[in-house]
C-alpha cells in the first residue's frame, strides 16, 4: 500500500513521454507485422521501400529511447542495481516469449507443409531442422543458436537490454558511452564480427553492430528527459536540407529499381554497386545515417504539440507504441496467422480481412494493456495458508 | 465436371492454343530486356553456348521428362527462333546447390563450353537456409567478374513464386539483392517470381494447388512459359546488340 501511495503522489516525478515517438513506435510496430507476412498488399508501402532504413531500425531506435526513460529514470531514483534487476528480468520475459513463438513457427512450418502439399518443383526443402535433428535444433534454439524465419528481432533486443546493464554505469559519461558504442560498432564491421549461428555464418540482425542504433535512441531519450546526454544535434537549415536530400535520392534510387527498371537502366552502374554493399546485419552506414535523419526530421518538422498528433488516427498508434512489448510479440503472433491465411489466398478479399484483423487485435492489445496497467500493478494473489502459518 | 474434362481434353489436344493464352507476359511483370552483344556475335557466328547455373529447378524436376525442364525448353526455342543456329545448353547445378558451388561450377563451365551467355538462378537456396544475404552477393559479384573477362554475357534468374517458401522463409532481402546486383552488373534481370505470380493469379499455371496428378503436365507448361518469355529477353537483348 505504501507503495501505490508513492507511486500516485510521484507522477511528475516523470517527464512526460513524447507522443511523436509513442506514434511512431506504434508504426514501427505495425509495419513490423506487415513486413513479417510477405505477400501483404501493404507490404510495398512500408518504410523499407522508399529509404535504407526499416521498421526494425525505428524500433531499436526507440526501445533506446524508451529504454532512458524507464531504466536511466529507475537508476536515477533508485540506484543501478534494482535497474539491472528489472533489465534481467525484463530480459528473462522476451526470452521466455522468443521461446514460445518459437515453438508456433514450427507448428506453422509443419502445417503449411501439410496442407499445401508442397510440389516437388520447389528448390529447396530444407525448411525444417526440427523434422530432421528435433533434439539438436531445439537446444540450438534455447542457445539462440538457431534463429528462424521471421524470429531475429527479439534476440536481438535481449542482447542489446543485456548491454544497457553495464552501459547504465556510464550514464552520467555520455561521451564515454557513446565512443565506447561507436568503437564497438567500428570493431564489429571491421573484424567481421557476429554472434554464431548453428549453422554457419552470424545472426541476421548483428546486436554487437546494432547496439549503435539503440545507444542513439537511449541518447535522444536521456535528453528528453533533461539527464545528461547527447540529443539530436540543433535545428539547421542545411542539417534539414542534407537529411531531406539523402532520404529522397535513395527513395528515388529504390523505387526506380525495383518499379521501373526501364529507368533504372539510365542510373550509372556504379550506384546500384555501392547499394549491393549496404548491408543490414551489421548495420551499414547508410542505414544508421538514414533513420537518424528521418529521426532528425520528424524531431524537428513535427512540433511536439501538433494538432496532428492528437487526431484519433494518430493516437490510436500511439497507444500501441506506449504498450511496446505486448503490441510486439502479439504482432510476431498474428503474422503467423496472417501467413497461413495469404498462404491459402491472397486475393483482395483476404487481403482486406488480414489487414482488419492484424491491426484491430493489435489495437485491442493495446487497449487491453493499458487497461491492465491503469488498473495498478497487479498483485500476486495470496494463497490462504494453514492456520499458523502467518 | 464434364466441361472440366473438355477443357483438359482441349488442352492435351492443342497445346499451342493453350500455351498461347497461358504465357502472357504483362507489360508490369516483363523483365527489361538489355543488350547482349556476346550472344548476338554467337548468333552470327552460327553457334550459340549457354551455360546454365542454378538450384533444383534448372534440372527440372516434377516435368514429364528431361525435355521438358526449362533449360531444355529454352534450348529448343532459341533454336526454332533463329533458323540455322545450333544452341547448345549446359547445365550446372541442382538441388542445394548455393552460390558458393556455382562459383566452382562457373569456373570449369567457362572453361569447357566457352559460352556467350550465362544465366545464373540463385537466391532460393540462399534464403531458404538464411545463408548472410551480403556473403551471397560478395560470390555473385566474383562470378560475374569472371564472366565479364571471357566476354560472356549475364543473365540472372531470381527465384520461383511460391506460397509456401513465401510464408516459411524470409526471401524478400534475397530478391532485392539479385535487384541490386542485375543492376550494378548492368545485366538484365529475369523476374521469374513476378511472372510466376502473374500466372498463378490469372489461373494459368498454378503448380500448389493443380491435383496431384496433374502436376506433370502443369509442371511443363509452366517450365514452357518461363522458356518463351527467357527466349523473348535473350532475343530482345540481341536485338538491342545490333
Amino acid at each position: 500500500m505504501t507503495q501505490m501511495a508513492t507511486q500516485s503522489t510521484r507522477p511528475n516525478a516523470r517527464p512526460a513521454r513524447d507522443p511523436r515517438a509513442d506514434i511512431c513506435r506504434g508504426l514501427a510496430l505495425w509495419m513490423i507485422v506487415i513486413n513479417h507476412t510477405p505477400g501483404n498488399a501493404l507490404g510495398g508501402f512500408t518504410l523499407k521501400n522508399f529509404a535504407f532504413a526499416d521498421a526494425t531500425e525505428a524500433f531499436v531506435l526507440l526501445a533506446g529511447y524508451a529504454g532512458a526513460f524507464a531504466y536511466a529514470g529507475l537508476a536515477d531514483r533508485q540506484g543501478w542495481a534494482p535497474a539491472a534487476a528489472s533489465l534481467v528480468s525484463r530480459i528473462g520475459k522476451l526470452y521466455v516469449a522468443h521461446i514460445f513463438l518459437l515453438v508456433v513457427f514450427t507448428a506453422q512450418v509443419g502445417f503449411s507443409a501439410a496442407t499445401l502439399d508442397r510440389a516437388t518443383y520447389l528448390d529447396e526443402l530444407a525448411l525444417d531442422p526440427f523434422a530432421e535433428q528435433p533434439y539438436r535444433t531445439l537446444l540450438e534454439a534455447l542457445l539462440l543458436r538457431f534463429q528462424p524465419h521471421f524470429l531475429d528481432i527479439l534476440p536481438l533486443y535481449m542482447v542489446v537490454l543485456a548491454l544497457l546493464v553495464p552501459a547504465l554505469l556510464l550514464r552520467g559519461r555520455p561521451w564515454l558511452l557513446l565512443a565506447l558504442s561507436v568503437g564497438l560498432w567500428a570493431a564489429v564491421r571491421a573484424l567481421d564480427v557476429n554472434l554464431p549461428r548453428w549453422q554457419g555464418g552470424g545472426w541476421f540482425f548483428n546486436p554487437l553492430a546494432w547496439q549503435l542504433l539503440f545507444f542513439a535512441g537511449f541518447f535522444m531519450g536521456q535528453a528528453a528527459r533533461s539527464a545528461p546526454s547527447l540529443g539530436l544535434p540543433p535545428r539547421r537549415w542545411w542539417l534539414l536540407g542534407a537529411a531531406l536530400v539523402l532520404l529522397g535520392f535513395s527513395g528515388f534510387v529504390l523505387v526506380s529499381i525495383e518499379h521501373f527498371p526501364a529507368w533504372s537502366q539510365h542510373l550509372p552502374p556504379w550506384l546500384p554497386g555501392l547499394l549491393v554493399d549496404v548491408d543490414k546485419t551489421s548495420l551499414h552506414p547508410l542505414r544508421l545515417i538514414s533513420i537518424l535523419a528521418l529521426a532528425y526530421l520528424i524531431g524537428h518538422v513535427v512540433p511536439r504539440d501538433a494538432a496532428l498528433l492528437s487526431h484519433r488516427g494518430m493516437r490510436v498508434f500511439g497507444l500501441m507504441g506506449r504498450h511496446s512489448l505486448p503490441v510486439f510479440c502479439f504482432g510476431i503472433l498474428l503474422s503467423f496467422m496472417a501467413r497461413l491465411m495469404l498462404e491459402e489466398s491472397d486475393g483482395p478479399a483476404m487481403q482486406l480481412a488480414v489487414n482488419l484483423v492484424c491491426f484491430c487485435a493489435l489495437v485491442f492489445v493495446a487497449a487491453l494493456s493499458g487497461w491492465t496497467r491503469e488498473q495498478g500493478p497487479v498483485r500476486n494473489p495470496v494463497l490462504p495458508l494453514p492456520a499458523g502459518g502467518r | 465436371m464434364a466441361m472440366h474434362r473438355l477443357s483438359l481434353l482441349l488442352l492435351l489436344l492443342a497445346p499451342g492454343l493453350a500455351l498461347a493464352q497461358a504465357c502472357d507476359v504483362p507489360a508490369d511483370a516483363a523483365s527489361q530486356a538489355r543488350p547482349l552483344p556476346a550472344v548476338a556475335r554467337a548468333a552470327d557466328a552460327g553457334t550459340l553456348n549457354i551455360l546454365i547455373l542454378g538450384s533444383a529447378s534448372v534440372t527440372g524436376p516434377g516435368a514429364t521428362g528431361p525435355d521438358s525442364s526449362w533449360p531444355a525448353r529454352l534450348q529448343t526455342l532459341l533454336a526454332e527462333r533463329i533458323p540455322g543456329l545450333r544452341v547448345e545448353v549446359a547445365v550446372r547445378g541442382g538441388r542445394g546447390v548455393t552460390v558458393g558451388d556455382h562459383l566452382a561450377l562457373l569456373r570449369e563451365g567457362l572453361a569447357r563450353e566457352a559460352p556467350a551467355l550465362v544465366l545464373w538462378q540463385a537466391g532460393t537456396v540462399e534464403a531458404v537456409r538464411g545463408m548472410d544475404p551480403d556473403e551471397m552477393a560478395d560470390l555473385m559479384r566474383q562470378g560475374f567478374e569472371r564472366i565479364r573477362r571471357v566476354g560472356a554475357d549475364l543473365i540472372l534468374v531470381d527465384q520461383q513464386y511460391s506460397r509456401f517458401l513465401r510464408a516459411n522463409a524470409n526471401i524478400e532481402p534475397y530478391r532485392d539483392k539479385l535487384r541490386f546486383l542485375a543492376a550494378a552488373a548492368a545485366a538484365p534481370i529475369f523476374r521469374r517470381y513476378d511472372l510466376m505470380q502473374h500466372w498463378v493469379e490469372t489461373g494459368a499455371v498454378d503448380l500448389e494447388r493443380v491435383p496431384r496428378a496433374e502436376r506433370p503436365a502443369a509442371t511443363d507448361r509452366l517450365n514452357d512459359c518461363l522458356a518463351r518469355a527467357l527466349a523473348e529477353l535473350i532475343l530482345q537483348g540481341v536485338a538491342e546488340a545490333r
